[in-house]
């Protein structure tokens, strides 16, 4: 069991490690660049995805990526790529969020010494806002583990698969409860690490306005 | 004028990025005949969306939309006391009813459903629309709770503080204070969770096959049947409720909601 899944394992790790970093390459520069200089038209784009549902992407990405890149779509590139899509609009809203937290002064003091947007984002926005980051990066990484519409609707090609594929097939196509039960715990377990700073950051603000 | 031209080439690289997976849904739903090596179709055509007033769609569409409703009615009866609970009211296990509200955000919903499948099957609801307006429940509660307890958490506290003071109730208070001025926010979440529901294929998948089919199953069903014009077609249709909602209610809908869209 081990030995048949392991691969499918550190596959999907691979395949959500590669997203979020897609996801954050695209998103940084834009919601620095945004936040520097406002611009509501190209914000508004990177919001429309956060409205299309996650089968729709899967099948989007399909039949955008397969005529001109036949192949792609079912490979672990065409999956990272659909992720990365569908998760820009949930990173433009977390990042853009914390960006605008930073105060307007740390920008004016950085531009006054010669700072142009590029350097803004590197030196001033991303590291001030580090703790929002990696509440971003956690939450998307672990979305992007826990996947399973987007992955079944790109096709399944051969080889290494998505964990969720692997739960699925396993109970629906072999009705094989027990190892698909087994395969659910170890996508729990990847996702544990990532739930546990979530839980911890997100709760405080919760429990705090309570009547009496 | 350097500044006009980033600001034209990031619109149109956004544009293309945000944009081209949707328009090809567009391309691909028109195309009546379209082989392998041509990067275009070679035949246009409405074919596809006539296919779209027979049974075989409407009847999907029909099912999903019931469902829908029976679900937002039910996730706003229970989750808007519950919020109000959360919000505002100490009691015991507190902390517990938060996790367990949240938890189904951060794992993998798959296996919960796949259980979820097989003790329905021991209960006679797989393949039935109870049991997929069960599985519905589970993700739509998560929703309805937190953004209710999200609601009520911002109305100021003080409104409430002065009925108690002139000796009002808890209930009172919520059904006389709370409950009008969070409106809004019951609106918001009834159509956050419609939508969430509308969508939702996964749980549907498991839960409901091979009887109850909504579009998202229909969807999947036609493109693994390689039917990838019908599939785009229904993907455009699934799109329409959430792109009204985006063009209407963008700058209404706090980012608080928003963040939710993320988990469709």
């Amino acid at each position: 069991m081990w030995r048949l899944y392991l691969r499918d394992v550190f596959y999907t790790l691979g395949v959500a490690a590669a997203g979020a970093a897609l996801t954050f390459a695209l998103a940084i520069p834009v919601c620095g660049w945004l936040r520097a200089r406002a611009f509501g038209p190209v914000e508004f784009l990177l919001k429309v995805p956060l409205f299309v549902p996650f089968v729709v992407v899967g099948h989007a990405l399909r039949v955008f990526l397969s005529p001109w890149a036949p192949g792609l779509a079912g490979s672990w590139t065409g999956i990272a790529v659909a992720l990365a899509w569908k998760h820009l609009g949930l990173a433009a809203l977390l990042l853009l969020g914390a960006f605008r937290a930073v105060d307007e002064s740390h920008l004016e003091a950085a531009r006054n010494v010669g700072a142009g947007t590029a350097r803004l984002t590197k030196d001033v926005l991303v590291p001030m806002s580090a703790p929002s980051l990696a509440v971003s990066a956690v939450l998307i990484f672990s979305s992007m583990l826990a996947s399973f519409s987007i992955p079944l609707m790109m096709g399944r090609g051969g080889g290494a698969q998505m964990l969720m594929i692997d739960v699925y097939y396993r109970f629906g196509q072999h009705g094989d409860f027990e190892t698909a039960a087994a395969l659910g715990v170890v996508g729990y377990l990847m996702a544990m690490g990532a739930a546990l700073v979530y839980l911890r950051r997100l709760t405080p603000p919760l429990q705090r306005r309570s009547l009496r | 004028m350097t500044r006009l031209i980033a600001r034209a080439a990031a619109l149109a690289v956004a544009a293309f990025v945000v944009l081209g997976p949707l328009a090809s849904l567009a391309v691909w739903s028109l195309a009546e005949r379209w082989t392998a090596p041509s990067p275009w179709p070679q035949r246009f055509g409405l074919k596809y969306w006539n296919r779209m007033l027979t049974a075989d769609f409407l009847e999907p569409l029909r099912l999903g939309v019931v469902i829908a409703l029976v679900v937002t009615a039910a996730a706003l009866v229970l989750a808007i006391p519950l919020g109000y609970a959360l919000a505002r009211l100490p009691f015991p296990g507190r902390a517990l009813v938060l996790l367990a509200f949240l938890m189904p955000q951060a794992f993998p919903q798959l296996p919960v459903f796949a259980s979820a499948t097989r003790e329905f099957y021991r209960w006679g609801l797989a393949g039935t629309v109870t049991g997929v307006v069960l599985v519905h429940l589970v993700g739509a509660l998560v929703f309805a709770v937190w953004t209710m307890a999200a609601v009520f958490r911002a109305l100021a506290p003080e409104l409430e503080e002065a009925a108690w003071n002139l000796g009002a109730s808890t209930t009172r208070t919520f059904v006389s204070i709370a409950l009008p001025l969070a409106t809004p926010g019951v609106v918001a979440s009834a159509v956050l969770v419609f939508l969430y529901s509308l969508d939702e294929f996964t749980g549907t998948l498991l839960v409901g096959a091979p009887f109850v089919t909504t579009l998202p199953v229909y969807m999947y069903t036609a493109s693994q049947g390689y039917e990838l014009q019908i599939a785009s077609v229904t993907a455009l249709v699934l799109m329409l409720p959430g792109a009204v909602l985006l063009l209407a209610l963008e700058r209404f809908l706090k980012s608080e909601y928003l963040v939710f869209f993320g988990q469709l």
